[in-house]
């Protein structure tokens, strides 16, 4: 089954384009996917406009593109300032939505935009694609099988190499791939999160439900050799049990090829894209819960709020189950 | 060079637990130095010592200990609550001393003992012997060299299972330990300081009691030091891993310019064997030889590769980690007095 997408918003945090960069050439080449329309959202008609001449659709602001093209789906990627805006107006139209991350810049506008959702009763998957890796995904069943035993610690670190930085709002911007990394692998729920500035990069210790901990490297750091730039310089988790120890490096598997002049890491494309529309096809075809939903993009959201808290007051902040603060 | 016995420096060691076999090991490979006798409050871990090391004189007491002809020094290994009366007596008696870590198990009683060096005029050395290893020495040059940048990010994991024996165990009695902060953590927090080249604002501390939900101590610890300029260093320290043969060193700083990572398989070989898969301990040089030269090269007027400051500053960062542990907040290190070199 063929279901048809409208591409809406070509913006993120600073100059980001995941919309361009990432989600149009995915949904062009998956084959439950076709790209019917383009909708602009605000300071990004440019951008709306070089990717419907790309893919030959046609080009219109939000609401037109809404009233207009026929497409049960819709990929948002609008400048953060406009994200949870253009979500809620996309649910309140009865779409199903392929949502950039983060899902919106503060966890109110998270929270209203899973509400809209609650009451359109349509599909949300959060672009939290790391959570597919097939190590993370292993990992995870390795550790819901108890090869480890009970989970009691959990070391992460997210590091992109170079790239375009997002001034002030890294931790917003990357924070939420190895949270939610680390909720797809433990499944428990964050209580309280302490956080520590290191320029580009923060620290995060959090304590989560049964006891466990776990912490956080996340961030940009310089550009590397032999990384591309923008690339992961680190995406590694340890998992201690009661039971032994789960070491992962998300970014194995590769073979190294030295020349007179280079030694890089290569491997065939490891890509989390294409599996994120794959459970956005399900979920859209078949009404089944998503596993990159929107109660845990909540979630998230509700630890990097806190996150930021702790970096702007210097203390541990409790995270409450609903997302409040304590 | 060739041993000179009459003149090298004379050594007592006081306490002959695991840690002092290694100590008195680096005594023996080191010709500047001899091996007077052995201290032990337990007359026949003192006998045994003795008999262990040639038959050099053993006895209970410490005073009389410093009083044989000859004995230049000490090297401490006695359990860590007895560290500040120890170091006191030795410094009373004018001697130089080699005191295994922590200097003393409160910052209290660790100004006590550097008042009583400054008033003996003894030399003062305190074993944090990591910074004598060569992946510690590895990370330090390349960190002070400038590849790296300014350190924004140093992160080091120690991991094990564990090793202290049953419930009779001096560690696991806070009173005489300090507690694993002070026992063990104190390792990383000096190294941490010692690699960022600085000092930390506040300490922010979480810790486990994986192995035993009865004991008195963290076997588990994750610390976070917060420096000046938005910099961070996080350690952990474990005893409580499983498998226990399991043992876990990773390093990795992230600097304005460049990254460096010391893995947890960057520096020891792994062995399949039958049982499951396991690790040779790395070859990282000996840090205790290097450790007793530098403490005898601080005896002529060199310095020693921790001293009393350095010593008294990792005793208050395990103190404010303790703290934190009990409160849950961050815990700032105002107040510690500042280094004097």
């Amino acid at each position: 089954m063929t279901i048809d997408v409208l591409l809406a918003g070509f913006g993120g945090l600073g100059h980001q384009d995941h919309q361009t960069t990432m989600y149009a050439p995915a949904f062009a080449a998956h084959p439950g996917f076709r790209v019917v329309g383009v909708a602009s959202t605000e300071g990004d008609e440019q951008r709306a406009q070089d990717a419907a001449r790309r893919l030959d659709v046609p080009c219109h602001d939000l609401d037109t593109a809404l009233s207009t093209v026929e497409a049960p789906v819709v990929a948002v990627a609008a400048p953060a300032a406009v994200r949870a805006q253009v979500l809620t107006t996309v649910l309140r139209a009865g779409r199903h939505v392929l949502a950039d991350k983060p899902l919106a810049p503060t966890l109110t506008q998270a929270r209203q935009v899973a509400e809209a959702a609650r009451q359109a009763g349509t599909s949300v998957v959060v672009a939290h694609h790391h959570r597919l890796h097939p190590m993370i995904a292993a990992g995870a069943g390795a550790l819901r099988s108890g090869k480890v035993g009970l989970p009691w610690n959990v070391q992460a670190d997210f590091v992109v190499a170079g790239g375009t930085p997002c001034p002030g709002q890294e931790l917003l911007n990357f924070g939420g791939y190895p949270v939610d990394v680390v909720a797809a692998l433990t499944g428990l729920p964050v209580h309280r999160v302490y956080a520590a500035p290191a320029g580009a990069l923060t620290l995060l210790a959090m304590d989560h439900a049964q006891g466990l901990t776990s912490t956080i490297v996340v961030g940009r750091a310089t550009g590397l050799a032999g990384v591309n730039a923008g690339g992961l310089a680190q995406h590694r988790y340890r998992v201690s049990g009661s039971h032994g120890v789960l070491v992962l490096d998300a970014t194995k598997p590769a073979v190294t090829v030295t020349t007179a002049n280079s030694r890089s890491s290569q491997w065939l494309s490891i890509d989390t894209v294409t599996p994120l529309l794959n459970t956005l096809h399900t979920a859209v075809t078949t009404g089944r819960p998503t596993t990159a939903g929107l109660d845990e993009a909540v979630r998230t959201a509700a630890v990097l709020d806190a996150a930021q808290r702790s970096l702007d007051e210097g203390v541990a902040i409790s995270v409450a189950p609903n997302g409040e603060h304590r | 060079m060739e041993r000179d016995f009459a003149n090298a420096f004379g050594v007592v060691v006081v306490g002959t637990g695991a840690i002092a076999e290694l100590h008195i090991a680096a005594l023996r490979a080191n010709p500047r130095a001899r091996l007077v006798g052995v201290v032990d409050t337990d007359p026949g871990r003192a006998a045994a010592a003795s008999r262990a090391n040639g038959g050099v004189p053993g006895t209970t007491e410490l005073a009389e200990a410093l009083g044989w002809p000859g004995v230049d020094g000490a090297i401490v290994c006695t359990p860590n609550g007895s560290h500040g009366a120890v170091a006191t007596a030795i410094a009373d008696a004018g001697k130089h001393l080699l005191i295994e870590k922590p200097l003393a198990i409160s910052t209290a009683e660790g100004e006590a003992v550097l008042a009583a060096f400054r008033k003996g005029g003894g030399t003062l050395a305190v074993a944090h012997t990591h910074r004598a290893y060569d992946y510690s020495l590895a990370v330090k040059q390349a960190i002070d060299s400038g590849q790296l940048g300014d350190p924004q990010l140093i992160k080091v994991s120690i991991l094990g299972g564990w090793i202290w024996g049953d419930w009779s165990a001096w560690v696991l009695d806070p009173s005489k330990s300090g507690g694993h902060q002070m026992h063990n953590g104190v390792h990383l927090l000096d190294l941490l300081t010692w690699w960022m080249g600085d000092r930390p604002e506040s300490v922010y501390a979480r810790g486990r009691k994986q192995t035993a939900g009865e004991m008195a101590i963290y076997d588990y610890l994750e610390m976070v030091l917060r420096f000046p300029g938005d910099r961070v260093a996080h350690c952990e320290m474990s005893r409580a891993h499983r498998p226990a043969t399991l043992f876990h060193r990773d390093v990795q700083v992230i600097g304005t310019a460049g990254t460096l990572s010391l893995p947890w398989d960057g520096e020891q070989s792994l062995v399949f064997g039958e049982q499951g898969l396991s690790n040779l301990m790395p070859v990282s040089g000996d840090g205790f030889a290097r450790q007793l030269d530098a403490w005898l090269d601080a005896v002529e007027g060199g310095v020693p590769i921790a001293g009393g400051d350095e010593g008294l500053f990792a005793v208050a960062m395990a103190e404010a980690a303790d703290e934190s542990m009990a409160t849950g907040q961050p815990v700032p290190l105002a107040g510690i007095p500042a280094v004097t070199r």
